[in-house]
């Protein structure tokens, strides 16, 4: 291992040159091992000697860093309780240096579970995927992916095109060391399927990541912490607009159902027995209780609307 | 007073300002005088590479200062705000991504020199203004940095950036950030503030990444907001936060998280005036795209 490692350190040409020259076997049985070698993702410390220090024309610069839940704030100048809101563990940072003086920074977020990390990745989706991990995107020289419980984001300062060429490259051979797949929350098969724009649902925990993602109250009027599960989707109901859903699972029926009465006196005060209210926007609002589950839908373009797909959750049966 | 906002007060908000409305916090509370904010724009402040251009910059600051304290000179303006001879601090804000330019720093060093007070008796500072022996020491202060979104308070603005004279930050984030305007009650700052410039050269409208920083969420608005009051002056820049997301982002994405601390900065704590009709708003110099 530690050979082929070195030898990644010595690597001074490109990723693709390599590829192309007949040393690309060495690299893909390269690739193929260091997952054996990390199959259960390790420890982000382990990360320092996984993930090579140069990288064709780019070289790590200075220590790695590893921050867990308590020093995270000397990391994070804004930022922290984002993560923290989820069961975040511990961040592996590294920063490389290329040619003009350009920087990148790689982190990568261990969040406990691959839950975990599909929720830190959704909750902030606005690029195309990039095809590296289990899901991606990247855009303006910022490129985010999961794999398994790892977060990855890796971000260039300024960009231009050798910048995010180099993303991409550490970004894939970073996928490569962090073993396999995980999956989605469980809560997301509760969601419609008709008219669901799968790529921008989120999933979270607390209020700050639901205020993040769509403002509701400035208080936390559901009763969100991390002992809360959240499904927010976006449906594209026809003939145009955007509609959501907010599926909220609780610990117990009792949170649940106080977390409605506090969401109906406090957003919805004008609902029938229903559930149902129109917004200033003539959009339309509606809430729903269902044992420990709480739905509410907004921006409804119709009352039937909102109540098709509140109709059409499929709670788990008692 | 019931503080909680929800988006329903917004989607009023949005109705009023398609019939010319404005947005902002109107209070039921009488105001006997207004916080005045003079928000100054300069086209050629920055040019094509948002390097900035220090002489159009300091002519901003006079300008803004000179309007604030009704002077005829930047001296003269400065005198009013400072006395010879005094300890004054500069809490500035170093933040990596969008830190207080240098420009901007000393074009109000400079002021201060101009107007008696020694160099070795200027601060300036960000994470250590707390135990820094000349802000401990300082009878002034100065309150500059740029305007961006925050993930948790809404945005960063003048009241957010007295987070440093705190001995813990995490305990103001509970609540969204609700009471940093405490943070101007803490006896190393209580009564001392004398300017509050809230840099809007290069404002941060939303907030993505690690870091919560992208450059694609960042715009060339070559301007400073500048007064006494840090509230009316961060409600001015939330105003315009908000104004740049509804444009680029949508309405539905118009506000930033929670900005509940600047309201309650004036309805809890009572350090200035977040009521938009109790703020007398200046506008000088270059108003296109001006958006408020």
């Amino acid at each position: 291992m530690r050979l082929v490692l070195k030898w990644a350190d010595d690597w001074d040409r490109s990723w693709t040159e390599i590829m192309r020259e007949t040393h690309g076997w060495i690299f893909s049985l390269c690739m193929l091992l260091i997952p054996l070698c990390f199959h259960d993702g390790g420890t982000v410390g382990d990360l320092g000697q996984l993930v090579p220090k140069k990288i064709g024309a780019w070289r790590a610069l200075a220590e790695d860093a590893v921050y867990n839940r308590q020093t995270l704030y000397d990391y994070m100048d804004g930022g922290a309780e984002v993560y923290l809101a989820f069961d975040f563990q511990r961040v592996f940072a590294r920063k490389y240096a290329g040619p003009g003086g350009l920087e990148l920074g790689l982190d990568i977020y261990d969040m406990g579970s691959p839950e975990e990390a599909f929720g830190i990745f959704s909750c902030d989706r606005a690029d195309p995927a990039a095809g590296i991990g289990q899901e991606s995107e990247y855009g303006f020289g910022l490129l985010r992916f999961r794999q398994g419980r790892y977060f990855v984001t890796i971000t260039s300062g300024s960009e231009n095109e050798e910048s995010g060429k180099a993303i991409l490259e550490i970004g894939r051979i970073v996928a490569a060391v962090l073993g396999p797949p995980g999956p989605k929350p469980g809560l997301l098969a509760l969601l419609p399927a008709k008219d669901l724009l799968s790529d921008r649902t989120s999933y979270f925990h607390g209020n700050i990541s639901l205020n993040n993602r769509y403002f509701i109250a400035s208080d936390n009027i559901l009763g969100l912490d991390r002992t809360t599960d959240c499904a927010f989707a976006e449906y594209a109901p026809a003939p145009g607009g955007t509609g959501y859903l907010l599926l909220i699972r609780y610990p117990d029926a009792g949170r649940a159902r106080a977390a409605y009465r506090s969401f109906l006196s406090s957003y919805l005060p004008e609902a029938g027995p229903d559930g149902l209210g129109r917004m200033e926007n003539k959009k339309w609002a509606a809430a729903s209780l269902q044992d420990t589950y709480l739905a509410i839908v907004f921006e409804a373009p119709t009352p039937d609307w909102a109540k098709e797909i509140r109709s059409s959750i499929p709670f788990p049966m008692k | 007073m019931n503080s909680l906002i929800t988006r329903r007060h917004f989607l009023k908000g949005t109705a009023m300002a398609v019939l010319g409305a404005s947005w902002g916090f109107p209070q039921e509370k009488g105001a006997n005088k207004k916080s005045r904010v003079i928000l100054i724009r300069h086209r050629d402040v920055l040019d094509a590479d948002s390097k900035i251009n220090p002489d159009i910059l300091q002519g901003m600051l006079d300008e803004a200062v000179m309007k604030l304290c009704e002077t005829d000179s930047p001296g003269k303006a400065f005198q009013t705000l400072v006395h010879p001879g005094e300890t004054v601090g500069i809490k500035t804000n170093v933040w990596s991504y969008l830190p207080t330019p240098a420009e901007l720093e000393a074009a109000i060093k400079k002021r201060l020199i101009e107007a008696g007070v020694p160099e070795t008796q200027i601060g300036l500072d960000d994470h250590n203004a707390r135990t820094n022996p000349l802000f401990v020491k300082a009878t002034s202060l100065i309150n500059v940095r740029p305007l961006r979104t925050h993930y948790l308070a809404g945005i960063s603005g003048c009241i957010k950036n007295y987070i440093m004279f705190a001995e813990s930050q995490p305990a103001y984030h509970p609540d969204s950030c609700a009471d940093l305007g405490s943070l101007f009650k803490l006896p190393i700052v209580q009564g001392k503030t004398r300017l509050n410039v809230l840099c809007a050269l290069t404002p941060q409208f939303h907030g993505r990444g690690p870091h919560h920083f992208s450059r694609r969420y960042v715009w060339s608005y070559k301007g400073l907001i500048v007064g006494r009051d840090p509230v009316a002056v961060d409600t001015i820049g939330l105003r315009l936060i908000m104004a740049k997301r509804g444009e680029v982002l949508g309405p539905a994405q118009a506000l930033p998280p929670v900005p509940k601390h600047i309201q309650l900065a004036d309805t809890r704590h009572g350090i200035g005036t977040s009521d938009i009709n109790a703020i007398e708003l200046i506008k000088l110099g270059w108003d296109e795209d001006i958006l408020v």
